[in-house]
């Protein structure tokens, strides 16, 4: 029988259950587009800006009818095997104008007792290096020699060691994340090369012709110097090694990229305006609805000696429970729908899509969660003091 | 206690006066009655009398203050502890119980306990025979219980004035009756009471009765 002493505030929110529960479902929704539409943007951002550093070549030769394989290669880390005689290295590296020219060997479907699935191995060469080192995470140790490796992020090596056809290789190094198969990759010198097939075939893992030649190369990539044109050098490859490679521009992959991005951004940033402010007006809509039948209620609180001031915390404090419960299940809800998805949308957008980190999306979330928080807050102040300031006897005398 | 100097009050945007330069005083421990038709201003008099409704002119001073001068924090409070108020319309929190309506409003506002403030309530309706529907929700009482709960919440502070509009209109006569005999005995223990009716019983009660028009 005795009335319970403190604020009840759970009570008076259900009291007004309808309208409160549009105003939660509002605020789920605001919530959701919210976070959606943050963590897509920045995944894609993210995507191209990591892409942008493997793509650090002006030209990549391929061998002649290779430059899907390649491209897809560079863009979603498709496993691909494709290769040059590994003389053509040397002939294109005398050529007038190149500032740098570095090259990588790819072996594409090993099976190895690292990994679950199979593994893509891309041989290359440290010293002339300007592709792979960029990309580089974590540094464990300095210096990768023939028996030590890089890994792609996806390479569990929780001693600091893998072993790949029955050989340890110490992991001198972590890439950086790409939300591509790439994060599977395993990189060696070219020096380690030999030895790997070696033991590849001891270990009965089928290799093609092509694979089982030591003079091979997949892909030489050059960077031209500022007073070269990129045509001149292309044609001097071709009157140095003749006609058996294609080109591919990774440069001009980025930008082609990066320009559907902003496209696709801007998309983005339409819809989440336009929905936003749909939102928003309907928040205004019911939160004026709210006040106005509350406003009896109000006067009676003022004729019983609350003060205006207690009052527009007590609405406040309503607002406020009722907005942190939508963001937290509107971002929840989110996180839900958009993460173990991200994958799936990066790849119906046909951009690179790379997901924020456990910590980043927290951020975010917390970012959203206040965000919310004020933009209910915004649309709730002006009814609330509104309600509180009509004189209580005309607000009453309304109820008659 | 209280005395009101030409009050004036005019709706719809000015061009209906309703009030033209009212006086009235009320002492301590009077029962005093304002009587007149519909529509005549005495809910609108009431109302300015009690804080809840600004007059275009005059001033209504309540312990030698004049109410509409005070801050916020310090009307609130004469509401809380020296003014109750009964409104004509029985307005209660739907989903809160009798006893809940009459004490929750005052709970963290009041210095009073609430155990204390639930007893008093009890103890109210008890003598105004409806104890028994402490823990019935408003929806479920008649009109005549509902006006019998708040008047006792605003009685619940003891305050030394209790202004009460229409307090029996709508109701049957003996319940009419019990109502007018609970403010004749407030006003007997030394505190004030103030009403508008059209109830001519209320002449049995009130030591004055006044009329509107010749105020």
């Amino acid at each position: 029988m005795k009335p319970r002493r403190r604020n009840n505030l759970f009570k008076d929110i259900r009291r007004h259950a309808f309208y409160n529960a549009c105003l939660l479902a509002t605020i789920i929704l605001l919530s959701i587009m919210l976070l959606a539409g943050t963590i897509v943007s920045t995944s894609l951002r993210t995507g191209m800006g990591n892409m942008q550093k493997r793509l650090g070549a002006d030209i990549m030769l391929v061998p002649k009818g290779s430059k899907e394989k390649a491209e897809n290669m560079l863009l979603e880390g498709s496993r691909s095997a494709f290769y040059f005689d590994a003389s053509v290295y040397e002939q294109v590296s005398g050529i007038e104008g190149i500032s740098e020219v570095t090259s990588q060997c790819f072996l594409k479907s090993l099976a190895a007792d690292c990994c679950s699935s199979e593994v893509q191995i891309v041989f290359f060469d440290p010293v002339s290096d300007f592709v792979v080192a960029p990309w580089i995470e974590t540094e464990y140790k300095t210096g990768l020699s023939g028996d030590s490796v890089i890994v792609g992020s996806d390479i569990a090596s929780e001693d600091g060691t893998i072993k790949l056809f029955g050989q340890e290789y110490p992991v001198v190094s972590k890439m950086a994340r790409t939300g591509t198969a790439l994060d599977s990759s395993v990189y060696f010198s070219t020096d380690a090369k030999e030895e790997l097939l070696k033991n590849a075939e001891e270990k009965g893992s089928f290799l093609t012709e092509d694979q089982k030649k030591s003079g091979i190369l997949s892909s030489i990539f050059i960077n031209v110097k500022g007073d070269h044109l990129v045509d001149g050098v292309i044609e001097a490859a071709h009157k140095s090694i003749g006609d058996i490679f294609d080109v591919v521009y990774p440069k001009k992959l980025h930008e082609s990229l990066a320009g559907s991005l902003l496209k696709i951004t801007g998309v983005i940033n339409i819809v989440s305006i336009s929905l936003g402010a749909f939102l928003v007006a309907i928040l205004l809509i019911i939160n004026s609805i709210i006040m106005r039948s509350r406003k009896q209620e109000v006067a009676l609180l003022r004729v019983l000696g609350h003060t205006k001031k207690r009052l527009i915390g007590k609405l406040i404090t309503e607002m406020g429970v009722i907005s942190l419960c939508g963001a937290v299940l509107g971002c929840g809800l989110g996180a839900l729908i958009v993460i173990p998805f991200g994958r799936l949308i990066g790849n119906s957008l046909n951009m690179p899509y790379l997901g924020p980190s456990a910590g980043n999306t927290l951020f975010q979330i917390l970012f959203i969660i206040l965000g919310v928080f004020l933009i209910v807050f915004l649309s709730s102040i002006f009814f609330i003091i509104h309600a509180t300031n009509i004189e209580p006897y005309l607000a009453l005398r309304r109820e008659e | 206690m209280l005395s009101a100097e030409k009050i004036s009050k005019r709706y719809n945007n000015n061009r209906r006066q309703i009030l033209d330069s009212i006086d009235l005083t009320l002492d301590e421990g009077e029962f005093v009655a304002i009587m007149g038709e519909s529509g005549s201003g005495k809910s609108t008099l009431l109302a300015i009398l009690a804080g809840i409704l600004l007059p275009e002119e005059g001033q209504v001073l309540f312990d030698g203050k004049d109410l509409y001068s005070l801050s916020d924090a310090e009307l609130s409070e004469v509401h809380r502890k020296k003014i109750g108020y009964v409104p004509q319309s029985n307005f209660f929190l739907k989903n809160y119980t009798i006893l809940e309506n009459i004490v929750e409003p005052f709970v963290n506002t009041n210095d009073a306990d609430p155990e204390e403030l639930s007893e008093k309530a009890l103890a109210h309706l008890d003598r105004l025979g409806i104890k028994d529907l402490a823990d019935r929700y408003p929806h479920e009482l008649s009109g005549g219980e509902q006006k019998r709960v708040a008047l006792v919440r605003a009685l619940l502070t003891d305050p030394r004035l209790l202004i009460a509009d229409e307090p029996t209109t709508g109701l049957d006569s003996e319940t009419g009756k019990i109502i007018l005999q609970y403010l004749s005995d407030y006003v007997a223990s030394g505190h004030s009471v103030l009403v508008a009716t059209h109830d001519e019983h209320v002449k049995e009660y009130a030591g004055r009765v006044l009329d509107i028009t010749k105020i």
